[in-house]
């Protein structure tokens, strides 16, 4: 399974994340899409016409959208990822996927119009970004209220992982998450899971490992 | 996590043994928002290069240094908090008695308005007393605990009758939803309900 | 007030590969300017008044200034040594003071905490005495015999090693460091942060790199160095106050910040105090 793949991308980082958590091994292919704008080029845009990563591929299949490649992840490694042993956390799942593209037009495009220069009416951006972070807060407190801690479940799945790059890194578009309880504390809880990686801009939870000795040494 | 007081910026955290603590959401070393830090067992500590705090405020650890012994003068300010009923309660000077208690009320949770009390008021039709306004809408009963952060911020906790089953915490939740829609219209120069 | 220091200093104003005809809007000092490659194939900078600025071609980057330079661009004698293979990484925009941006590139103590299991971990986070000076013919302030355990190093880098760096600031928002190399000992890889201040609290930076490495793909080598700066990216913006505090009661520095304490002295002598709070507020 291969991906191109670009390090600061929330995008790709969804589809680095899913994989390590799945416990599946991806080829990675380093785009350079910044400075270099390789994904705007003739060879990728030859296997995405949309100019966008990340690309994935297994075989004959190609896919350019992320939700696409979480769900192809957790079918084939993980499927207890896919949330959709009944019909309301199967529904729950597309709901917050298809919300999830939301995210990328909204604080995606902030954070790439605030970090990387890209053009875009940053107020508006921003403002979009707000509503999308409102719904989110709203729906997992209801989740809270049913006892379940992730967005479509009692369980991690799919839609987290879609939902969660974008959102933990809304500070870099200019957008504070100080407003949202609930999102930090499902934040908290997608960080602690078992096989969690890092992007840069999402920083380790250093409280999970414990406190080195006193001496500094070998602990 | 990061708070407002009236005192500023506060990071609130909590130890393991569960007490709570605010400190003024500043690191000393190098001035990083301490409550991106992280907590381990009493300890809070910057993320910028692992300065550790105790609850008194006091650095007990500075990881570049693991030998030595940080000194008295390193400290972050502190500010008194309660933990009353499932709220937090900070406060601005020596308090004289503690939080105040909602007897029969459980939080839902705590949301941030755009908007100042006066066009809260508006949008409820009710005026707020110490800081409370009791709020119906579609047979939902919530009471609003209201904390201005600024002339057009207020922060906003519903509480809700603690016998309610999770459908009447989601109606309730989504009631303060409606009213923060229309405070903040109102807020923005439209015309209340 | 008087005329400010910085002005007649250069500045990384965009990237040589990647300057058009059609041209770089972008800002000096709040000065709107337009960077652009002119009808003759050279690389003009203009303010917005149509009055041309100064410009250099250095490091992979135009620079320009505000000014009237008094002195060439300080110079990287290794930019030049064969064999170096050297890499634009690209702007990053962070909202900080760029003297806040520099002084975080001089600092290691942060590695474990912020560059975690790459340019540091835990336990691993003592910084052992090094030495600091300002070195009066070159005004320059330099760091050496700079050292620290490192789970990786550099892409180059195969598991943990102690890596010895040099650390140079020869103009105000510009830093260069010299790091020990792993596919070649006796040599070092040169890492630089140019910072083009766009305000007091605005800058755009420009890491470049002049490395010893034939095998790592180009992009790999762009990519590990934009992790590292985008791990510092959401620290600047987060340090209160946005501005660099030159006062010396204002932040509690230790041995570990002798670098950064010699160079906010540096600063406030030269009067290098853009993008600077001289008193606590
Ligand atoms: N197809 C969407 C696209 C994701 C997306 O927006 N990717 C960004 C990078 S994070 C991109 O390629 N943008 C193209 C561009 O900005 O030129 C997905 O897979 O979720
Ligand atoms: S700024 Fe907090 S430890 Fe350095
Ligand atoms: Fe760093």
């Amino acid at each position: 399974m291969k991906l191109y793949d670009y390090v600061l991308s929330p995008s790709c980082y969804k589809v680095r994340l899913m994989a390590a958590l799945a416990g599946v091994k991806l080829d990675i292919w380093p785009v350079d899409f910044h400075p270099g704008a390789e994904h705007r080029g003739p060879e990728l845009m030859a296997l995405n016409p949309a100019g966008s990563i990340p690309i994935f591929e297994d075989g004959d299949l190609v896919l350019t959208e992320s939700s696409a490649m979480l769900v192809y992840l957790a079918a084939k490694a993980a499927q207890q990822w896919l949330g959709n042993d009944t019909a309301m956390p199967a529904a729950r799942v597309q709901q917050w996927l298809s919300f999830s593209h939301r995210l990328t037009a909204s604080l995606g495009a902030a954070r790439l119009h605030e970090m990387l220069l890209r053009p875009g009416n940053i107020d508006a951006l921003r403002g979009q970004g707000t509503v999308a972070l409102r719904e989110l807060e709203a729906g997992l407190i209801e989740q809270r209220i049913r006892g379940q801690n992730f967005l479509a479940s009692d369980r991690p799945t799919v839609a987290d992982i879609a939902c969660f790059p974008y959102v933990a890194l809304a500070p870099d578009g200019g957008v504070s998450l100080d407003p949202y309880p609930a999102i930090r504390l499902w934040s908290r809880a997608v960080r602690s899971l078992d096989g969690f990686i890092e992007m840069p801009g999402i920083h380790r939870l250093h409280e999970l490992k414990p406190e080195p000795g006193p001496e500094g040494g070998e602990a | 996590m990061p708070a407002q007081s009236p005192a500023g910026r506060v990071a609130l955290w909590r130890g393991r043994s569960g007490r709570v603590s605010a400190f003024a959401d500043r690191c000393p070393h190098r001035g990083m928002r301490l409550s991106h830090g992280f907590v381990r067992g009493e300890t809070l500590s910057c993320i910028y290069h692992g300065w550790g705090y105790a609850q008194a405020g006091n650095c007990v650890r500075i990881p570049a240094h693991p030998a030595l012994t940080p000194p008295e003068t390193v400290r972050v300010a502190t500010q008194h908090v309660e933990d009353g009923g499932g709220i937090i309660w900070i406060s601005a000077g020596e308090p004289t008695g503690g939080p105040p208690r909602f007897e029969g009320l459980a939080p839902v949770r705590s949301m941030t308005v755009e908007a100042g009390i006066v066009a809260l008021e508006e949008a409820t039709g009710t005026s707020i007393a110490g800081g409370l306004l009791d709020y119906t809408n579609a047979d939902t009963s919530v009471r609003l605990l209201l904390a201005p952060e600024s002339p057009a911020r207020t922060l906003m906790h519903v509480l809700i009758d603690e016998d309610s089953n999770p459908d009447e915490r989601i109606t309730a939740s989504r009631a303060a939803e409606a009213l923060r829609r229309a405070a903040e219209h109102i807020e923005r120069g439209g015309t209340g309900r | 007030m008087t005329r400010n220091a910085m002005m007649d200093e250069w500045y990384p104003v965009g990237l040589v590969s990647q300057l058009d005809a059609h041209g770089r809007s972008t800002a000096l000092m709040g000065e709107p300017i337009e960077v652009k490659r002119g009808d003759d194939g050279t690389a003009t900078v203009a303010r917005s008044d149509g009055r041309h600025l100064p410009v250099c071609i250095r490091y992979g980057h135009v620079w320009s200034s505000l000014g009237d330079p008094q002195k060439p661009l300080f110079a990287i004698p290794e930019a030049d040594q064969p064999g170096r293979r050297l890499v634009d990484v690209g702007v990053v925009r962070v909202r900080c003071s760029p003297l806040r941006a520099v002084e975080n590139f001089l600092d290691i103590a942060h590695f474990p905490f912020v560059h975690t299991d790459i340019l540091g971990s835990e336990p691993h986070t003592e910084v052992q005495n090094y030495k600091v000076e300002i070195r009066e013919d070159e005004d320059e302030v330099w760091a050496t015999q700079v050292r620290f355990y490192q789970p990786q190093a550099a892409k180059s880098a195969e598991g943990g090693i102690t890596t010895e760096y040099m650390y140079r600031v020869p103009a105000p928002t510009c830093s260069i460091l010299y790091k020990t190399c792993p596919p070649r000992p006796g040599e070092w890889d040169v890492i630089t942060l140019f910072v083009q201040p766009l305000a007091e609290d605005l800058c755009d930076v420009w890491p470049w790199m002049a490395l010893f490495d034939d095998e790592t793909p180009m992009t790999d080598l762009i990519h590990f160095q934009q992790t590292i700066f985008v791990q510092d990216r959401s620290i600047l913006e987060n340090q209160i106050p946005g501005l660099l505090p030159l006062d010396p009661g204002m932040e509690i520095p230790t041995r570990a910040d002798l670098t950064s304490v010699a160079y906010r002295r540096w600063l406030k002598r030269h009067g290098y105090t853009y993008g600077a709070q001289l008193v606590a507020q």
